[in-house]
């Protein structure tokens, strides 16, 4: 029986960086699964992998703080959702700067190719920070080519 | 050289110092004032070097004595944040042969919860009823525990059990994208726990309720087309427990960890 | 505990402060620290040059592209290199998008790399 689009798959998990690979993975493999090139699947690898780690380094204030990711497949794109426990107002701050500024690899930059690259692979990012420092990051990324079986 | 001292809200044997600028010898008695400060509570020093352009040997030396000291607490002293461009030379003195260095002071405070204070983790994951979606799930689970430190074999066996469940789970739930399987593991340096839920087919539970009345493991034969999963999940685990007594199917797993 | 990585070397015969290292599986944030030792290690142990093949470097995140880059900024500084060969299409994608394929000396073949010492 083949998947039904567009169905919805989410994990939560605690902030720390060690459950990112296997998470990245199972993404690429859920794609792969439902049809979607090894290509995409491999590019929705890495954003996922940069918006855990962003999510984890920058919008996990507790020891205990967790990150919930929800991936929305459709027939035609893969949206994700990463929503994070909070963030201190130093992390926020520099969060936003890597945001509004383009990167410079040459230079010492610590942060920021990561949502470069994100940014470079996706058609939309949107990133909303409630009044709580509550961030959520929206991603849309949409199929090069239709290989549907 | 500056330090801080910053205490962690719920950790009361931990703390992690931070310190900027040069850690040479003139900077000996600072660092003795600063562990002066802490409490003998504490066990598990967090040394962050993110914003120090050098170490001399004989701080290292001084950092050793208080690493001793932890460890006779039944802690650690570690290191978080080595710029790579003072790295070399630390290598060259044998700074990241003696501590164990990690990349952040976050990493460095999950290795504690984990090593020291033992503490579960939980994860969660939610996904449709389809069969095509168990093996990304189930390899999922089994490479968390890989990364968590469990070994091949502990891994491999919590790949199957999770495969069983979630297959049954498909097989005897409802279909249908709003209807979602629910998986949550807690995971610990001793066992693994999950607990697995769906949304059931009040006309497979019938089928479902017989396959799981109590027989011996001998009577199930291996040409039985069902009953084998559970039998399996039976015995790869320490406890087993199905109910089944509302709308929804509840599989709940302990595995201890053998390796 | 981190992603898997493995790292192996091997001499070129004829030159003596090299060495090549292949690069399996993925770099990632979880094992940035495990390979920056080694780095660390080979480039304090007078191999200055270093050619890696990254033929079986399945995966790259940022957060290693930064330690590749580190890499051939300490072996410049050191006087020597840092040479990447055999990238499969899909790191070099990301290598590209954030604009680091002038940063870093990379190569198609291994031969070309290890050709480019002399």
């Amino acid at each position: 029986m083949d998947i039904i689009f567009p169905y919805k798959v989410s994990v939560r998990f605690p902030g720390d960086l060690e459950y990112i690979p296997p998470i990245r993975k199972f993404v690429s493999e859920l794609l792969q699964v439902s049809s979607f090139s090894p290509k995409f699947a491999y590019r929705s690898e890495i954003i996922v992998d940069e918006i855990c780690n962003n999510a984890v380094n920058y919008g996990c204030k507790t020891s205990n703080a967790e990150v919930e990711l929800i991936c929305e497949i459709f027939e035609d794109r893969i949206e994700f959702t990463i929503n994070d426990q909070g963030s201190t107002k130093e992390n926020l701050d520099q969060l936003m700067s890597v945001i509004k500024q383009p990167i410079d690899p040459d230079k010492d930059v610590q942060h920021g190719l990561g949502l470069e690259i994100v940014r470079m692979l996706s058609e939309n990012v949107d990133v909303v920070i409630d009044e709580k420092n509550l961030t959520s990051v929206h991603i849309v990324r949409k199929r090069e080519d239709i290989e549907l079986k | 050289m500056e330090v801080n001292i910053i205490q962690i809200p719920d950790k009361p044997h931990a703390i992690i110092l931070k310190f900027s600028g040069e850690m040479d010898s003139d900077q000996i008695g600072m660092i003795n004032d600063t562990f002066s400060q802490i409490n003998s509570n504490i066990n598990y020093v967090i040394v962050s070097v993110k914003s120090v352009q050098m170490i001399s040997s004989s701080v290292i030396g001084e950092l050793m004595g208080y690493r001793k000291q932890m460890i006779e607490r039944g802690g650690d002293l570690v290191i978080a944040g080595i710029d790579f461009s003072i790295r070399t030379k630390l290598n060259l003195i044998g700074l990241t042969k003696i501590f164990r260095i990690f990349s952040d002071p976050r990493s460095a405070l999950n290795a504690y919860r984990w090593e020291i204070e033992r503490h579960a983790e939980k994860i969660h994951v939610s996904f449709p009823s389809h069969l095509k979606i168990v093996p990304p799930v189930r390899q999922l689970i089994s490479r968390i525990a890989k990364q968590k430190g469990y070994g091949n074999r502990d891994s491999f066996r919590l790949e199957t059990i999770v495969d069983e469940i979630c297959n049954n789970a498909v097989e005897h739930g409802m279909s249908g994208n709003e209807l979602s399987i629910e998986l949550n593991m807690e995971i610990d340096p001793e066992k693994v726990e999950l607990d697995v839920t769906n949304t059931s087919d009040p006309e497979k539970m019938a089928s479902l309720k017989a396959l799981l009345k109590p027989k011996n493991d001998n009577e199930i034969k291996l040409d039985e087309r069902r009953g084998r999963g559970l039998a399996l999940i039976k015995m790869l685990t320490d406890e087993l427990s199905v109910d089944c007594s509302g709308t929804g199917t509840s599989v709940h797993i302990k595995k201890v960890r053998e390796e | 505990m981190e992603s898997q990585i493995e790292l192996i070397y091997e001499d070129i015969k004829g030159k003596h402060n090299v060495k090549l290292v292949q690069f399996v599986d993925d770099l990632d944030a979880t094992n940035v620290e495990t390979v920056s030792e080694k780095i660390c290690n080979l480039l304090n142990e007078g191999y200055i040059n270093i050619v890696a093949d990254f033929k079986k470097l399945r995966y790259v995140n940022s957060t290693g592209l930064g330690t590749l880059l580190h890499f051939s900024k300490t072996a410049k500084e050191k006087n020597g290199s840092f040479k990447i060969a055999n990238i499969n299409e899909n790191v070099y994608e990301i290598i590209e998008i954030i604009g680091a394929t002038s940063l870093l000396e990379i190569y198609d073949e291994l031969e070309e790399a290890i050709k480019a010492l002399d």
